[in-house]
């Protein structure tokens, strides 16, 4: 099988240099659009775009040939005020003092493309013709408290439609531009945004997540009692014989 | 059915017509998420075969059932929905939860949007653990339910449930079916192999 | 063999159209007002739970607007405060009929992170489960489609012989629907012995299923005619839309995951080609599905033929912990292109999760392609779309 790694090899590399090339190459396409670009060797491509000329940075890059829409989402970059919730003997076994450390440091290393903002945009778009794709990250700057509204891109990817009503009520982003900006998978009642790190999980609040261990723990006293009577037994059996 | 209503039937006619009741349910097929697949391979596929139990899985719509089976995930939002159809339903139904989801939440139980159970919903006769059940757990249930809907007092059962209308916030319109009366418990326990995955079953090593 | 002719089907578009044109002439003759049609959430033709709000005017739609969420879960939230080992017990359940291979680009993803590959045998044994499932879930659609166009034979056909499938997932995994059998940096176990000569036996068992709905339903002439140039989706919308899968290569583009953005599983060792129909109607989707259900059943047989030796897992510490990072991975799955976008902290779990499944695209063209189409057919193109709740609810 050495064969078969150094082949994946030579494609990693391969796809390293097709990236760069990508990548340079709508740089220049973009303009001043482009923040910072990003590539992961033989994984993927990240673009940080502008968020004033989202809307027209994506129509250059379906122009471009990046024509098959794949998702747009969002990422809350704040932490959960609950953490994960790791109250668990087996959490707190798997969280060491090193990795407190390396969390606090790899903030900034963690985001791929860069930023700063606690909401990004993201999205995804490939090129049959090319066998590419490209993920396109852009900062969604705070305003009053909220995070400032975005330009939405329907009319150019219509499939965009139900993606930035799924953001919209997933993490409070409003599209402007966007016909229908309502619930999408929620009750009209629900409040709160599910997927913003500050919204809790209420049956976790109220009950400790199990974790790994399946089987009650028993309590010392109920264990010395069943070992008596298990010795008993052994004892009388003994006598017995 | 004024007649049941009214006057004690003689035990070997009222074993009779329980004896009908019980091989001749027809079940309105509730199918929410993964155990809908499990549920159609108890009922449509040949290996299963449910209609030789006298189950017949073919109203389209719940005012010809005697039977609803629940499978899967119950949301907030479906809720409503499901008590409506539930109501909807001719006296006397029975319900089958089948599934974790539809037990207790399963492995959604810390989820925003899902109804941790469909027994806060409607009221259940037979319970069928499994992620998602194997179809043989489904039939086990059934075969249960069977033996529950054998036993029941005839008069009592076709009385139907008092409506109750709520006067203050409390929505609780269905007194729970005595279980004492038929002696059968109404958790069935398959010990087929699908593993459960309750929430504390669902880590690895 | 290749695509069937396309003057026909142009032919029947076009009678198509002059019918819808002297349709609208009756309509506006007897002036049929607009009418509301809920299908749904409960319809045995939505495959769970899809709610669909249409306006008629007498029998043509005006409008179609699905009303989605009663199958939310919220497993993008879940996985958030889930370790990574339990994800994959949870991301199981995302397209229930496949469901071993939603775990794939999950598992792929969590290992690109970690610089982590699974061995070559690990590698392949995947691919053929990964095939497997794909299987599983299309030959019920096989089946299903016929229900939705009024034939109720080939679905208990495909009950029948889909058993044989989740009999060989469930002698290897243990599971008949949620396997929870991928792990990272390799898999649980490795495949039981006698286990390659049955899987042969049950693709060759298959390829009889194929050839059976081909004659069964693809050359019935009610079939034909209720699917030909129903709910034609050309291949540019199909792109914008971000339609994947059998949906995208039935409106002629030529594009698919395994062959294109092959994130390392063994699709690249064995000798298969991609299919694609250049009509776009339900028909065309149809028998793409078919041909793929038959091109999957000799991938298997080719994989299994050559399985590599060696061990199974990768090493990996006891205790996953994912380095910080950002990856995307996607598979071409059962129903399309299924990713997920991996945010890592560096802890126990992921930080964010976002599932890119492809019911959720699949379907959203449904507005678009509903317009102007009868009611009967509004079941057609549903059922030849073919989605999966909780592949567009999460």
């Amino acid at each position: 099988m050495a064969d078969d790694t150094g082949d994946e090899q030579s494609d990693d590399q391969a796809g390293d240099e097709a990236r760069e090339a990508l990548a340079a190459e709508l740089s220049e396409l973009l303009g001043d659009a482009v923040v910072e670009s990003h590539v992961e060797a033989g994984q993927n491509l990240w673009l940080r775009i502008d968020i004033e000329q989202w809307h027209a940075a994506m129509a250059a890059l379906r122009d471009a040939g990046f024509a098959y829409f794949g998702f747009l989402s969002a990422i809350d970059w704040t932490d959960a005020p609950e953490g994960r919730y790791e109250d668990t003997e087996f959490d707190a076994a798997g969280v060491g003092e090193d990795d407190d450390a390396s969390s606090a440091t790899a903030e900034e290393t963690v985001r791929r493309g860069g930023g700063e903002t606690r909401f990004q945009l993201l999205a995804q778009l490939h090129s049959p013709a090319r066998h590419a794709a490209v993920l396109i990250k852009a900062d969604v700057p705070p305003a009053d408290g909220a995070p400032a509204s975005v330009p939405s891109i329907i009319d150019v990817f219509a499939g965009a439609d139900w993606h930035e009503r799924e953001a919209h009520e997933m993490f409070g982003l409003v599209f402007d531009g966007h016909p229908n900006l309502e619930h999408i998978y929620l009750p009209t009642e629900f409040e709160g945004h599910p997927l913003r790190k500050d919204f809790p999980l209420l049956a976790r609040a109220v009950k400790p997540w199990p974790g790994v261990v399946d089987i009650e723990e028993i309590p010392p006293e109920l264990e010395a009692q069943l070992e008596a009577e298990v010795m008993a037994e052994f004892e009388a059996s003994g006598a017995g014989a | 059915m004024a007649l049941v209503d009214k006057v004690k039937l003689p035990k070997p006619l009222s074993w009779l017509l329980n004896f009908g009741r019980a091989r001749s349910l027809w079940v309105y097929q509730w199918g929410l998420a993964c155990c809908a697949i499990e549920m159609g391979a108890a009922f449509g596929s040949p290996r299963y075969d449910v209609m030789r139990l006298g189950v017949i899985p073919f109203p389209a719509s719940p005012r010809q059932a005697d039977l609803v089976v629940i499978s899967g995930t119950v949301t907030d939002k479906m809720a409503p929905v499901i008590r409506r159809l539930y109501e909807q339903m001719p006296e006397p139904k029975y319900v089958i939860s089948m599934g974790s989801c539809a037990n207790c939440g399963g492995p959604y139980w810390d989820s925003y949007s899902v109804t941790k159970g469909v027994d806060q919903v409607i009221p259940v006769d037979v319970y069928v653990p499994g992620c998602p059940p194997r179809p043989e757990a489904l039939l086990e249930g059934i075969v249960l339910l069977q033996e529950r809907i054998q036993r029941e007092d005839m008069q009592e059962r076709w009385r139907g449930e008092p409506i109750v209308v709520p006067t203050s916030a409390a929505s609780s319109t269905r007194v729970p079916a005595a279980p004492g009366a038929s002696g059968t418990a109404p958790t069935s326990a398959p010990a087929t192999g699908t593993a459960s995955a309750v929430p504390a079953g669902s880590a690895q090593a | 063999m290749s695509p069937p002719p396309t003057a026909s089907a142009l032919r029947e578009q076009q009678a198509y159209v002059a019918a819808q044109a002297a349709d609208a002439r009756v309509n506006v003759e007897l002036d049929t007002g607009d009418m509301t049609l809920n299908i749904g959430p409960q319809h045995p033709a939505t495959h769970g739970t899809l709610r669909i709000a249409c306006q008629l005017d007498g029998e043509q739609v005006i409008s179609a607007e699905p009303l989605m969420g009663y199958m939310h879960r919220g497993y993008e939230k879940l996985c958030e405060v889930r370790t990574y080992p339990q994800c994959t017990t949870l991301i199981n359940r995302i397209d229930w009929l496949g469901s071993f291979a939603n775990e794939v680009p999950f598992i792929l993803a969590a290992e690109q992170l970690m610089g982590v590959e699974a061995p070559p045998r690990a590698q392949w044994i995947r691919t053929i489960l990964f095939e497997l499932s794909r299987i599983a879930n299309v030959s019920l659609f096989l089946g299903d489609m016929g229900v939705q166009v009024g034939a109720l034979t080939p679905v208990f056909f495909a009950f029948r012989d889909r058993e044989r499938v989740l009999n060989q997932i469930e002698e290897v995994t243990g599971g008949r629907f949620h396997p929870n059998f991928d792990r990272i940096g390799g898999l649980k176990d490795d495949i039981p012995r006698g286990w390659i000569a049955e899987t042969h036996a049950v693709m060759a068992k298959m390829r009889g299923f194929c050839d059976e709905m081909e004659d069964l339903l693809m050359g019935n002439e009610i079939f034909q005619t209720r699917c030909r140039s129903v709910g034609v989706i050309p291949g540019d919308v199909a792109l914008s839309y971000g339609l994947s899968g059998a949906n995208l290569r039935a409106s002629g583009v030529d594009w698919d995951l395994r062959r294109d953005a092959n994130p390392g599983l063994a699709w690249d060792q064995v000798d298969w080609r991609v299919w694609t129909h250049p009509d776009g109607d339900s028909f065309a989707r149809y028998w793409v599905r078919l041909q793929e259900t038959r091109e999957a059943t000799k991938i298997v047989d080719q994989l299994l033929d050559g399985i590599p030796s060696g061990p199974i897992m990768a090493k990996v510490p006891r205790i996953i912990k994912v380095p910080a990072g950002e990856a995307y991975v996607s598979t071409e799955n059962p129903l399309g292109e299924m990713g997920y976008y991996v945010v890592s902290k560096g802890g126990l779990g992921p930080f964010r999760v976002k599932i890119r499944t492809p019911s959720f695209s699949n379907i959203s063209v449904v507005p678009w392609v509903m317009r102007g189409t009868y009611v009967p057919d509004i079941i057609t193109i549903l059922g030849s779309l073919y989605f999966i709740l909780g592949d567009i609810d999460r």
